[in-house]
């Protein structure tokens, strides 16, 4: 029951509404507030949006209420905005006060209600567009835009009421995008940087601090006349200018191309070498290049025996004591060291030697060379002057006296000496020490000269002799490792067998034939001043005697044959056989 | 001499005072020698762009506060009650204001900045005490609140200038007086506003005293700039 009824209530109001609709009859829609702007703050206008009017004529309506106030006023103006608008006038309006606005339809079957809207006066002002906005070309030479415009009429900035601040924007005809500026407040601005024969179009609009923007306002047109600028010609100079440059460089580096040649490229060195012949080496002769650069005399070949030689070979013989005068010995040391020092690998034999001529000291005797050379035509004798032998021997044997002694201790086979020939040893008492020092012997062998002494004699002493010129003893000479020989010089009036050491002038030679206990053997004499030396088969000193200018010495010869005359052989009581069956020849006097 | 000058100038940057913008410069004493003192001119731009920030910030914490702390929609553009200022009687119009005296109007000025000192200290406690509200908002709280502060000062001396060249009278109230008629629900009223409220007061009542220095200074300094 129940459900029927109120199924056929509701066809029933379908059906009424059906016949309503067919004829468009409704209350009106809801009505909407679009916008309320005010363009001084002074006044203001809302707009409203109808809805629909459902048909029949609609009225419409706004009211408002103010801030804290009950009150409901309806708009004053509905006309001077234009239609579905309200006008609020300047007896209407407050500022900083909050209007509650809503806007009524209604027509013959209801009315309808917008929503309300709150507006604040001072947050909707949107003024007018700027006014009288001129474009004024200046500067014909270099043109620039001057605008100029005015607030709009109704803002009033003049009080400080409103303040408003701009902004234009300028853009070429043919183009699309505005270029916009800022203003500020003021209402100037320059536009430059024109371009020739175009035409711009400028617009401007306005805001004020809190408030919307205005629209734009007209546009103004504006032809820029034909004119170069300042800029480009400055760059038509430039270019110019440059371009001038730019050839006097080139002819420059023209002109000097070879010097820029060789400054960006630079020749490669060659080599530079002292002595060096580059076109030499061109030429393909490297031998005689690199033989330019072979410099005579280097490295300095030293004679390493020389170095290596700092000591002569001492034998100690205990019989014998030596005595040194370390004073003289040093002064005759330091006088000899200024010359070169060849005593170099003698060895025994040489040392022997060696020793034998420091004991003698053989000093330059201007006066006996000539002698010396005088000999040569005799040279199987060794002159002696014997004026400068008195004070020779003792100045020679005053420093060397042990030497001599030792040396004729140390004899070997090398070395015959004739005991029955008595020996002198000067002495000087002086200098006579029984001290055997083994450092002496180093310094001679830096002291020795090469130079053939001219004349010498030996002085030989024995540790028993301690006093000048004391007679001489015989000397017996043991056998001994002595390696040196000498020979007999010459025999003076006393009948003292002078001795001199063998190869003088040849110590190189003798150096290279004798090592160790080196001596040779003497084959014969050939002529006046040579003497063969037979070559030792067991394999000893081997020299090659050549000429000797120094005094000659006495060659034995196993095949018989004269002695030369010359030879003056001292009374000899027999030929001392050297053990090894070598005649000394020193055993053969040669004055 | 080259070390002394950079020294100076160095000397010189340090004591510079970049807040001079905003803070009211020191004036000089009446009628002191060798101090220049600015013109009227000058000091009306000082107070009026100081304003001019003061508004700013306002609108921005008001804005802010619309957007983060949501308050219900019947709530925005309006508030339920009057501001606590509502008993300052304050021109609502450009007539009203240009019709209003010289020395009433910066009467005005002085009161609203008054009314304002407590209630801005009080919305910057507020303020942070907010876990929401960003460090910026309260910074923002925080200068406003000293430039009401400063603002005040500010007026004052221009007050000063202006009896002293003449162009008002001595009628002008001191500031203690004006304080003192200051009604005392307003204080309480105030501390009963919630932050949008005090907000959207201050809004409004900065953009008055903007508006009104404006007024002033165009009426006293006739400028092109009006």
């Amino acid at each position: 029951m129940m459900s029927r009824d109120s199924g056929a209530s509701l066809i029933l109001s379908l059906l009424i509404s059906a016949v309503l609709d067919s004829d468009g009859l409704s209350p009106p829609g809801k009505p909407r507030l679009t916008s309320c702007r005010s363009p001084e703050k002074e006044t203001f206008t809302c707009w409203w949006e109808p809805g629909s009017d459902g048909g029949l004529p609609t009225n419409y309506s706004l009211f408002y209420r103010k801030e804290n106030s009950d009150t409901v006023y309806e708009c004053p103006d509905y006309h001077t905005a234009g239609r579905n608008s309200c006008f609020f006038s300047k007896n209407d309006t407050s500022i900083w006060v909050n209007y509650n606005i809503t806007v009524v339809a209604t027509n013959a079957l209801g009315s309808n209600f917008s929503d309300p809207v709150d507006v604040d006066v001072v947050y909707i002002v949107q003024p007018h567009t700027p006014e009288n906005l001129t474009v004024v070309l200046e500067d014909e030479d270099n043109p620039f835009l001057v605008v100029r415009w005015e607030p709009p009429r109704m803002a009033d900035t003049r009080s400080g009421w409103i303040t408003l601040i701009y902004q234009l924007r300028v853009k070429l005809e043919k183009e699309e995008e505005w270029e916009e500026h800022f203003a500020g407040q003021q209402k100037q601005f320059n536009i430059f940087s024109l371009h020739s024969g175009e035409v711009y179009m400028v617009q401007v609009r306005c805001k004020p601090d809190h408030g919307f923007w205005s629209e734009w306002s007209a546009t103004t047109y504006v032809k820029v006349p034909d004119y170069i600028s300042r800029e480009r010609s400055i760059w038509i100079l430039i270019a110019v200018f440059s371009t001038f440059i730019f050839f006097v460089f080139i002819w420059t580096m023209h002109i000097n191309r070879n010097s820029v040649k060789h400054f960006l490229l630079p020749p490669v060195p060659g080599p530079k070498i002292k002595g060096f012949d580059t076109q030499l080496l061109k030429s393909g002769k490297s031998e005689a290049v690199f033989s330019a650069l072979v410099i005579q005399g280097y490295p300095p070949t030293s004679y390493y025996d020389d170095l290596l030689v700092e000591y002569l070979e001492v034998y100690d013989n205990k019989e014998q004591v030596l005595m040194l005068d370390r004073k003289d010995l040093q002064e005759s040391l330091f006088k000899s060291k200024s010359s070169s020092d060849t005593d170099s690998g003698r060895g025994s034999c040489d040392s022997h030697t060696l020793l034998m001529e420091k004991c003698v000291e053989p000093k330059e005797d201007q006066t006996m060379m000539p002698q010396v050379k005088d000999s040569e035509a005799s040279r199987d004798l060794v002159m002696k002057n014997d004026s400068n032998t008195p004070e020779s021997t003792n100045v020679k044997t005053k420093t060397w006296p042990t030497i001599c002694s030792s040396y004729h201790y140390d004899q070997n086979p090398c070395y015959h000496s004739i005991p029955e020939m008595p020996r002198q040893c000067h002495i000087s008492s002086n200098h006579f020490a029984s001290t055997h020092q083994q450092d002496y012997w180093e310094s001679p062998a830096d002291i020795y000269h090469k130079k053939p002494p001219s004349g010498y004699r030996y002085a030989q002493a024995y540790s028993e002799f301690n006093i000048k010129g004391i007679a001489l003893k015989e000397a017996t000479f043991p056998a001994s490792k002595s390696l040196e020989y000498v020979e007999v010089q010459h025999v003076n009036q006393e009948n003292t067998l002078i001795l001199k050491p063998i190869g003088q002038e040849g110590p190189d030679l003798f150096h290279a034939a004798c090592t160790g206990h080196d001596y040779s053997r003497v084959n014969r004499v050939v002529s006046d001043n040579v003497f063969l030396l037979q070559r030792d088969t067991s394999g000893q000193c081997h020299s090659d005697c050549q000429e000797r200018e120094a005094p000659v010495r006495s060659c034995t010869q196993q095949q018989p044959g004269k002695p030369a005359d010359h030879l003056q052989v001292p009374r000899v009581q027999e030929t001392h056989l050297a053990p090894n069956g070598y005649v000394d020849t020193a055993t053969m006097l040669s004055y | 001499c080259v070390l002394h000058c950079w020294s100076l100038f160095v000397l010189l940057l340090m004591c510079l005072d970049l807040h001079t913008l905003v803070e009211s410069a020191p004036i000089c004493a009446h009628g002191h020698t060798g101090c220049h003192s600015p013109t009227l001119s000058d000091l009306f731009d000082r107070v009026i762009q100081h304003s001019a920030r003061m508004h700013g910030l306002s609108s921005d914490l008001h804005s802010d506060f619309e957007q983060y702390f949501l308050p219900s929609r019947n709530q925005i553009g309006r508030i339920n009650r009057k501001c606590h200022t509502a008993y300052i009687l304050t021109p609502n119009g450009k007539e009203n204001a240009q019709r209003l005296a010289r020395e009433e109007l910066t009467e005005v000025i002085l009161k609203l900045l008054a009314a304002w000192r407590d209630p801005l200290s009080q919305f910057h406690r507020s303020m942070a005490r907010h876990e929401d509200f960003t460090s910026i908002s309260g910074n923002k709280a925080l200068e406003m609140s000293d430039m009401v502060h400063q603002l005040k000062n500010g007026v004052e001396k221009v007050a000063e200038k202006m009896q002293l060249l003449g162009m008002i009278s001595n009628s002008l109230m001191s500031l203690s007086s004006t304080e003192a008629l200051a009604p005392h629900s307003a204080s309480s009223e105030a501390r009963s506003m919630s932050d949008y409220e005090l907000l959207y007061c201050f809004r409004r009542d900065s953009n008055k005293v903007q508006n009104y220095l404006k007024i002033l200074k165009c009426r006293i300094v006739a400028e092109h700039g009006c």
